[in-house]
């Protein structure tokens, strides 16, 4: 008779394909959500990156969740939907990510005020990227008053959102479905 | 690190150096305006559409509760207001209906011919510019409800755009403020002609007017109608602002708050919306050749 325990136990997943695909998908919903927030007459014309702090955050702490294929698919999609240069944000995403693998190894003993800062620098630099390419290929400069504040409020939005995902990430844990 | 482990490494640098090079050719190759890219630009929008609107329910619906919460705690003095700009639309109500009168009068004087007559058709906006970088919204019909590229898009407010992409169901617009946007204006207390040129933010700034125009702070800006792909007499908004030889003008469309839109369908005859090439309607002559710089055709089609 087979040992009845088998059936009740969790499933072991070997392949992180399964965690790769939410991951992704989480991504890409963010993407839509930042989309949709652009309804609200506050966030008309500049709303928060909300793509880019998933992508940043699970790059540093569980980088093989996201891999770089992923992280292009959500920033093109970004593109589609919200730019007009498309794949500028892609490009720069990708770039970002590069330069924040190089540096994992220190920003992991960061304290989130060090972060936060990193993570400043990571933003504006992505925007900075995609207003010079943009200005560039269109030979005009946007407004600048929308760009600094989507910086502005992807800024004061990472916090919440980092505690947003800690949350999630420790709440799947508790469930055994995270390591 | 074993040798399969060093050409696992290889191959996956050499991977990703070249999913950039993509990611970085395809910033170059989207604006080259080349029909692949472009249709599989409309496809995708088609597909993700759908999903954003499904996404986008809740927010919207987020939106609705704090606009409905903000209108009732200002219901007294909004109605004191409604009641104040009923009674003034109802003389601007009697003095239309006069000029209407002398209108019809003057042109069956002057033989002028009408513009042909456009259909709108009434559709939702599915997204809101989100991004710094472009000002473009995507609509709910496309070519099944007869609307084609290059069709203006209005609100009772005026002009909010025209349409750049046409999918089979849904249409994306670029608006007034978009960077890439150009229209042709006149000035309505003069009938000065110039330019509205977006800067991806509130406001479009107006160039090429003429020195004796001399435009002033309040001044209605409406569509001219040159080119022929917009009617003209759209409100398109009024100058705001006059600094330094800058003139901005603020839309006279509340673009951070549309709902519904009109696509003005039909107008188009005699144009080829698929290749809008400045070169077929318009030919530069030698400057000083004589009194017009620049031949074309007219409203009706005809070269002069």
């Amino acid at each position: 008779m087979k040992d009845q325990r088998s059936y009740f136990e969790t499933a072991d997943f070997q392949s992180a394909l399964p965690y790769q695909f939410l991951a992704g998908a989480v991504g890409l919903c963010l993407v839509f959500i930042e989309v949709g927030m652009a309804q609200m007459p506050v966030f008309y014309g500049a709303s928060p990156l909300l793509s880019w702090i998933f992508v940043y955050y699970i790059r540093l702490y569980h980088v093989s969740l996201l891999p770089v294929g992923t992280v292009f698919l959500i920033g093109l999609i970004g593109d589609l939907l919200l730019s007009d240069v498309l794949g500028g944000r892609a490009t720069a995403m990708i770039l970002a990510i590069y330069v924040t693998d190089a540096r994992r190894a220190r920003l992991e003993q960061y304290d989130f005020g060090s972060l936060w800062f990193d993570f400043v620098i990571f933003t504006a630099g992505i925007l900075i990227f995609q207003l010079f390419f943009f200005s560039i290929i269109n030979l005009a400069i946007p407004s600048l008053s929308a760009i600094l504040f989507q910086l502005g409020v992807t800024i004061i939005l990472f916090p919440i959102s980092f505690f947003l995902i800690t949350l999630s990430h420790r709440l799947l844990q508790r469930l055994g479905l995270a390591s | 690190m074993r040798v399969s482990d060093k050409a696992k490494v290889r191959q996956r640098r050499i991977t990703h150096g070249l999913l950039v090079l993509f990611s970085f050719s395809l910033m170059f190759l989207g604006k080259a305006d080349i029909a692949a890219l472009q249709k599989i630009r409309t496809g995708s929008s088609g597909f993700l559409a759908p999903i954003v609107d499904v996404i986008s329910a809740p927010i919207r619906g987020i939106e609705t509760m704090i606009e409905g919460m903000r209108t009732v705690a200002s219901l007294r003095a909004e109605n004191v207001r409604l009641q104040g700009e009923n009674e003034l639309l109802k003389r601007w109500k009697r003095r239309a209906e006069i000029l209407e009168n002398e209108n019809r009068q003057l042109r069956s004087v002057t033989g002028a011919i009408n513009a042909k007559n456009r259909v709108p058709i009434t559709a939702r906006a599915v997204t809101a510019p989100g991004g710094a970088f472009a000002h473009t919204v995507l609509l709910q019909h496309g070519r099944d409800a007869g609307i084609e590229r290059g069709n203006p898009v209005v609100t009772a407010d005026g002009l909010v755009g025209i349409t750049i992409e046409v999918g089979v169901s849904y249409s994306r617009i670029l608006m007034v403020t978009d960077i890439n946007a150009r229209i042709p204006v006149i000035l309505a207390t003069s009938s000065w002609p110039g330019l509205t040129v977006g800067k991806n933010g509130a406001y479009l700034e107006l160039q090429f007017l003429p020195d004796e125009a001399s435009p002033k702070i309040g001044d209605l800006v409406l569509t001219s109608g040159h080119g022929g792909v917009l009617p003209s007499g759209i409100p398109v908004g009024r100058v705001d602002s006059i600094e330094n030889g800058t003139i901005l003008v603020k839309p006279a469309v509340d673009l951070r708050n549309i709902g519904y839109v009109s696509i003005m369908t039909g107008g188009l005859d005699g144009i080829d919306t698929k290749k809008l090439s400045l070169e077929k309607f318009y030919t530069p002559l030698p400057v000083g050749d004589g009194v017009r710089l620049l031949e074309g055709l007219n409203s009706a089609g005809k070269r002069q």
